[in-house]
């Protein structure tokens, strides 16, 4: 452990300000699409919010052919004619060639306002997907009454404020109050990556947030912290050995790089599990997934450029401070 | 060692349980896997009830849970979330639509007669005598052959009945069934007895509608009306589709995972695969025991597990490498690997188990799968990453020499200085013992 300076991979300290240029590269495209949305979208939400916030019904076809775009707009056009205001249409592919289930080749998913008990509506959208596709079968309705979603938003809220006091005051008891502040600082780099990714797709692709939603941005809090802490646990174990022989600087350097492949390995193997579910598990929770795969990476990223650059900046100014408060 | 041995055998148990467990255990699948309905009812204040208190929830919830056992469908649920609120829970069932309707309606028969408005146009008044009265109704036809819903009151009831009749003679006398007017037949001679019939006025009763309302009136009037605001339903089909897919990532998931940890960290890495497969089994089999309803979220949650299962692992070994290569003999490397990344291990896991509680107290019964399967699961990996690897890495490196690095994925020069570091007396005290 005496050459703890040696075989270094990463000089984090050295070009930390180009690790934090990378952060708002990375996280810029996000942040335009989350301005954007805010400004055009309906109630001027920044994220597209599904049927769980908003109140409303999604039925479910499951069809025996690949649906088309043109079958798409056809399909939209007959329930408009029907009298279903706006129905927001999307198409899962259910992927045929893995599921010995042939008769689910696409899923039409069809977003309307709440259809509570009145089965009539239900029927009639039956009807009209009838005309249009052999068969359509109706594998599943969710309903979320417009007061219940709006509860439901509030949970969520508060579950995400409770979860970030939660980590706050654990961290502070573990660690001083100035590495809670870059590890807090990380958890909201990484959860404004995520939401600003879905904005994005929210924009492109009309990809909707849902509970699941907020459950995998408390999950990505939680491992995003994870990294985190096996980074600051050594540097806090290094100061304790080579506070006198080196920098705070060379010890965060050193602190990263020998932690560097325990941070990309544990992350890896996550991302490992979650991409065979996004690519081979269900369908109902691929943007679930999605979420926290998106997450996961860039909680990596940021436990190994961003956080360990915060606490290095943060202890240069207040070294600063020191050196101008002796001087003076 | 003796310990250890004793410790060997132990988890050879409680892998031995596990199985047995999973084998005799049914799995408890959520009914977006096995197709079904969940349904939240709201009550609502009426002119009679403006306040919906406990009583009147728990006579809904009797109610409801009269009507969804007349479905005749095993497992459901019936149960009171919030103040106003009922959860109901029916699987496998095939007529949804059916059902729904079946269950919103209040099924509140009421007697009624004719009034004469002050403005001179003619109204139904309430009498007093309603659905609650009833002890019982049946289907029958009547003479003709026509189908009628055969009522029978209860003691109160038909002394209210025949009094009702007594006043009514040569009058109509109106039902209304939900608020709708049945028929109003004329009263020719008072009824006395407590028995009645109901003909479906001038159209009559086609059969499925007379058996409905038997069905309703027998299941009981709902106290107050109850509308659903949340509605979860799957087809089998899409639930049997998500279980198969669910199958084939876990497992893909899980072997990737596995060839992972033995590509890079070599004979450790294939113990912590074993210690992989013993958390796999453990958890599933607790998820029986306990049980656990397994969700599509939930098994996400299962499968997220078994990459978050290996951190420990991972931070273990690493540790070990590198006291390793700073030339610590094979023991001490072991056991401080062990030691120093148990902070870490602990601390990350904590926050995990964070977040989790707060999901599990706050989300829907979708998030509340996904928080406790993902807490259970790094509740066990806890014991699978650190007590069963620890002490298989015991028993295996047991001679205590490192004679081939390579088993550790490191090559012969980067540990050179290996036996040359001698440890201090108190780092042999607290790692260089076997014990």
């Amino acid at each position: 452990m005496n050459e703890i300076t040696s075989r270094h991979l990463i000089d984090i300290v050295k070009y930390r300000i180009v690790w934090l240029c990378i952060s708002a590269i990375l996280l810029l495209p996000g942040v335009i699409a989350l301005v954007y949305s805010t400004i055009h979208n309906e109630n001027h939400i920044p994220l597209k919010v599904g049927i769980d916030y908003t109140g409303g019904t999604i039925l479910q076809y499951g069809v025996n052919k690949n649906v088309t775009n043109a079958d798409m707009s056809k399909t939209r056009t007959d329930l408009q004619n029907i009298g279903i205001e706006n129905p927001s249409i999307q198409i899962l592919h259910a992927n045929a060639e893995s599921s010995k289930n042939s008769d689910l080749k696409s899923i039409i998913s069809i977003k309307t306002k709440f259809i509570g008990e009145d089965k009539d509506t239900v029927n009639k959208i039956t009807e009209t997907l009838s005309k249009d596709y052999t068969n359509p079968d109706l594998i599943s309705v969710s309903s979320v009454g417009p007061t219940l979603g709006r509860e439901l938003f509030k949970n969520s809220l508060l579950a995400l404020s409770l979860a970030f006091l939660g980590i706050i005051a654990y961290l502070s008891f573990r660690f001083k109050f100035d590495y809670a502040l870059a590890a807090i600082l990380g958890i909201a780099h990484d959860v404004l990556f995520v939401v600003g990714i879905f904005s994005l797709l929210g924009l492109l692709y009309n990809v909707q947030i849902d509970g699941l939603f907020i459950t995998a941005i408390l999950t990505v809090v939680g491992f995003s912290v994870h990294d985190t802490i096996v980074v600051f646990d050594r540097i806090r174990e290094n100061l304790r050995y080579y506070s006198k022989k080196m920098s705070f600087g060379e010890i965060v350097n050193a602190s990263v790089n020998q932690t560097l492949a325990r941070s990309i390995n544990t992350s890896l193997t996550t991302i490992i599990t979650l991409a065979a579910l996004y690519f081979f598990g269900g369908v109902t929770t691929k943007d679930f997934v999605l979420a926290m795969l998106i997450g996961i990476a860039i909680g990596t990223y940021s436990s190994i450029f961003f956080c360990s650059v915060l606490v290095d900046i943060w202890e240069d100014h207040k070294n600063n401070k020191k050196a101008a408060a002796t001087a003076a | 060692m003796k310990n250890k041995i004793i410790m060997f055998w132990a988890i050879v148990l409680i892998v031995i349980a596990s199985i047995v467990t999973i084998f005799v255990k049914p799995t408890k699948l959520g009914l977006d896997l096995v197709g079904g309905s969940r349904l939240v009812l709201e009550a609502e204040t009426t002119k009679s009830v403006p306040v919906i208190t406990q009583e009147v929830m728990d006579r809904l919830q009797f109610a409801i849970e009269n009507r969804v056992n007349k479905l005749g469908v095993a497992e459901t649920v019936v149960q009171q979330t919030g103040e106003k609120r009922l959860l109901v829970e029916i699987p496998n069932v095939t007529d949804l639509k059916e059902a729904k309707a079946f269950l919103g309606e209040t099924a509140q028969l009421e007697f009624k007669k004719e009034a004469i408005g002050p403005d001179g146009i003619q109204t139904w008044v309430e009498t007093g005598l309603t659905g609650q009265d009833l002890a019982k109704s049946t289907l029958t036809t009547d003479a003709a052959g026509h189908w009628v819903v055969s009522l029978e009151f209860k003691s109160e009831g038909s002394k209210k009945f025949a009094e009702l009749t007594k006043e009514l003679v040569n009058k109509p006398m109106a039902i209304f069934f939900n608020g709708d007017l049945v028929s109003a037949p004329n009263v020719n001679e008072p009824i006395y007895g407590g028995k009645a019939q109901i003909s479906g006025g001038d159209s009559g009763f086609a059969y499925e509608e007379a058996e409905r309302m038997v069905n309703l009136l027998n299941a009981g009037a709902l106290p107050v009306p109850a509308k659903i605001v949340e509605e979860n339903t799957v087809g089998p089909t899409l639930g049997a589709d998500s279980i198969a897919k669910s199958k084939v990532a876990g497992i893909i998931g899980l072997g990737l995972v596995m060839l992972f940890m033995i590509a890079y960290y070599r004979l450790p890495g294939l113990i912590a695969d074993v210690a992989l497969i013993i958390y796999s089994l453990m958890l599933f089999a607790l998820f029986k025991a306990i049980p656990v309803t397994l969700t599509l979220a939930g098994i996400a949650g299962f499968i997220l597990s078994i990459g978050m299962a290996v951190d420990a692992n991972i931070l273990i070994f690493e540790r070990t490498k590198e006291e390793l290569r700073a030339g610590r003999n094979l023991f001490t490397a072991i056991n401080s690997g062990f030691d120093r990344a148990f902070t870490s291990i602990f601390d990350s896991n904590m926050t995990t188990i964070i977040t989790c509680v707060i999901l599990y107290m706050l989300g829907t019964s979708i998030v509340k799968g996904f928080a406790l399967t993902l807490a259970l699961g790094v509740i066990v990996s806890m014991f699978s990453a650190i007590t069963i690897t620890k002490n298989f890495m015991h028993l295996i490196f047991g001679t205590g020499e490192l004679k081939y690095p390579a088993l550790f994925g490191l090559r012969k020069d980067e540990i050179g200085k290996g036996f040359e570091a001698t440890e201090t007396k108190r780092e042999n005290a607290r790692f260089g013992i076997l014990d």
